[in-house]
């Protein structure tokens, strides 16, 4: 086995007949940021939801540290060390901003560790620990979306899907969010996977890039090598 | 606003050794009313009619006010619980007691072998599916001729036991049943039901392993509901398929639920005491009661929309029987 932290090996995906994942193949190696850039109903969610198990694929494998973990439900994917922060920073409305990260370290292997991983949240996001009594509804948008994050960050995972971690967020907001998951990526070492839609920001903070279309990768490679140029042909599949 | 900021941070909590002596003095007098027989026969009866309906409604909460997942179809396990217990006791003349636990057995059996079938569905749909399924028990028990077609079976239970042993039995099952809801409420499983009733899909994400849940809150919801409604049934002395399966048990259990406080435990007591005494006034207007319970429960959701307990706590600022564990216990 390569020493690839998460492998994709041609993953197909869909819903009924129609086929939404493609013959996927993906690596994701330690401590990389990669940005999985496509246009809307391209494919990214559901190629990511079905990496972390909230979704079954129809064929192929993903193989995280070496095991496979195809086959697994998405609990124990979480506890191997791969979490997902969803679309639109889902939280948990009724609940208080503390009970919602606490919900994040739910998993047996998180567990033991959630007070230290607590403070740590805390520190990264010292606004959230200002209204951990809050219900996570009352908040804002980009509240939300910090709770998300941080609630991800409780499981202690290795690596870190983030989906459309941008949408319908103010510019300084998603600035703002963007530097916490770059000092996430640099403290930790935790590797990143951005799904992203602004091309010119995911080139710039990813260290590589594939971009989909029609459920597949239709380029790859180094962000620092590629010029925005090509990379826009890409996007739109021109 | 600001002042509410301020608030949220200080929220008393009653769970603690003051409000468990309370609970403890509370249910201990109960018992000592009962076993004493100093309440009139009239009175103890409607203590059973309160202590099973708060049994059931607890039950109804924790599916729908605590896990998310809103039930219709109640109806089916008081159905199978009452034919359960008139089967065991009627036919095969054995104890009450033996009747309860095949009741409660089969209505387990039952709901395990329905999840697969229902937790295919969310929200919407999976009411609607627990409601069909109950319809179509009612029907098939309708057609049955070992459990008597429509005209249904009586239940005669020898020897029949007295009134202040049957209190006695409603309020264990009824203290049961709300131990076990707040002790589940409080571990692990209890903070993962509520993610899951706020997202299931974020629920999902984080760890909660949904089907398991979801199946564990419907096998004690199950096993709850079949133990009141056996005795419920066996004090009503005959069980047939449109009384045993009516969706008016589901009914009722919303409106205690709804107008006590849903998502949180001392709302169906509250409710459950409500409803027994408005069922009571009610009773003098034949045809309508169920119109004024409907518009008490649409005034209550449009005025109240948390109940009367949970509005009592925004209020307030206390919580009975807190649910929320993880927050007060690691403030320190």
């Amino acid at each position: 086995m390569s020493d690839a932290l998460l492998r994709v090996e041609n993953l197909h995906a869909g819903y009924g007949d129609f086929v939404a994942v493609d013959a996927v193949n993906l690596a994701v190696e330690k401590g990389e940021i990669v940005a999985l850039i496509g246009i809307n109903g391209a494919g990214k969610t559901t190629l990511m939801h079905t990496v972390a198990g909230l979704h079954k694929p129809t064929a192929g494998n993903v193989f995280f540290k070496g095991e496979d973990i195809t086959a697994l439900p998405a609990d124990k994917i979480v506890q191997k060390g791969l979490s997902l922060v969803p679309q639109g920073g889902r939280c948990f409305q009724r609940m208080s901003v503390q009970d919602n990260l606490l919900m994040g370290s739910y998993v047996r292997s998180a567990r033991k560790n959630a007070k230290q991983t607590l403070e740590r949240v805390y520190e990264l996001f010292p606004d959230l620990a200002q209204m951990k009594q809050r219900p996570a509804g009352n908040l804002s948008g980009g509240q939300r979306q910090m709770v998300a994050i941080g609630r991800a960050l409780m499981a202690a995972p290795a690596c870190m899907i983030f989906d459309e971690i941008s949408l319908g967020l103010a510019p300084a907001v998603i600035n703002d969010i963007y530097r916490k998951i770059a000092r996430i990526n640099e403290e930790e070492h935790t590797s990143i996977i951005l799904i992203e839609q602004d091309i010119r920001r995911a080139q710039k903070v990813s260290d590589t890039f594939c971009i989909m279309l029609k459920g597949k990768i239709v380029l790859s490679g180094k962000s620092s090598e590629i010029d925005s140029e090509t990379l826009k042909k890409a996007y739109f599949g021109i | 606003m600001e002042k509410r900021r301020l608030n949220n941070g200080k929220i008393k909590v009653l769970d603690s050794l003051p409000m468990l002596i309370v609970c403890i003095a509370v249910i201990l007098a109960l018992y000592l009313v009962c076993f004493t027989q100093i309440a009139s026969t009239n009175a103890m009866r409607y203590m059973i009619q309160i202590f099973l309906y708060i049994a059931m409604a607890e039950m109804w909460n924790l599916l729908s006010g605590f896990t998310g997942m809103t039930s219709l179809g109640q109806q089916l396990y008081i159905g199978l619980a009452g034919y359960s217990v008139a089967v065991a006791t009627t036919m095969l003349h054995l104890s009450l007691g033996l009747g309860m636990a095949m009741g409660i057995g089969v209505s387990i059996l039952v709901s395990l072998v329905l999840s697969l079938l229902l937790f295919r569905m969310e929200g919407m749909y999976y009411s609607i599916a627990t409601w069909v399924v109950a319809e179509i028990f009612e029907k098939l028990f309708l057609n049955w001729k070992f459990v008597g077609q429509g005209s249904g079976m009586t239940i005669r239970v020898e020897p029949y036991p007295r009134i202040h042993s049957i209190c006695i039995i409603s309020l264990t099952i009824c203290v049961c049943a709300i131990v076990v809801v707040y002790l589940l409420l409080r571990t692990k499983v209890g903070l993962g039901l509520n993610a899951m009733r706020d997202d299931v899909g974020a629920a999902s994400a984080v760890g909660v392993n949904v089907f398991r849940h979801k199946l564990l809150v419907c096998v004690i919801a199950a096993a709850f509901t079949a133990a009141a409604a056996s005795i419920f049934l066996v004090n009503k002395g005959i069980v047939y398929p449109e009384s045993g399966f009516s969706i008016s048990w589901t009914v009722s259990l919303i409106f205690i639920v709804v107008v006590g406080g849903s998502g949180t435990i001392g709302g169906p007591i509250v409710g459950s005491v409500i409803y027994v005494f408005l069922q009571e006034i009610l009773a003098r207007f034949p045809g309508w009661s169920n119109i004024i319970l409907g518009v008490i429960t649409i005034l209550t959701i449009l005025f109240l929309p948390k109940g009367i307990v949970g509005t009592l706590q925004q209020k307030l600022h206390f919580d009975i029987f807190s649910a929320k564990r993880f927050s007060y216990s690691k403030r320190k």
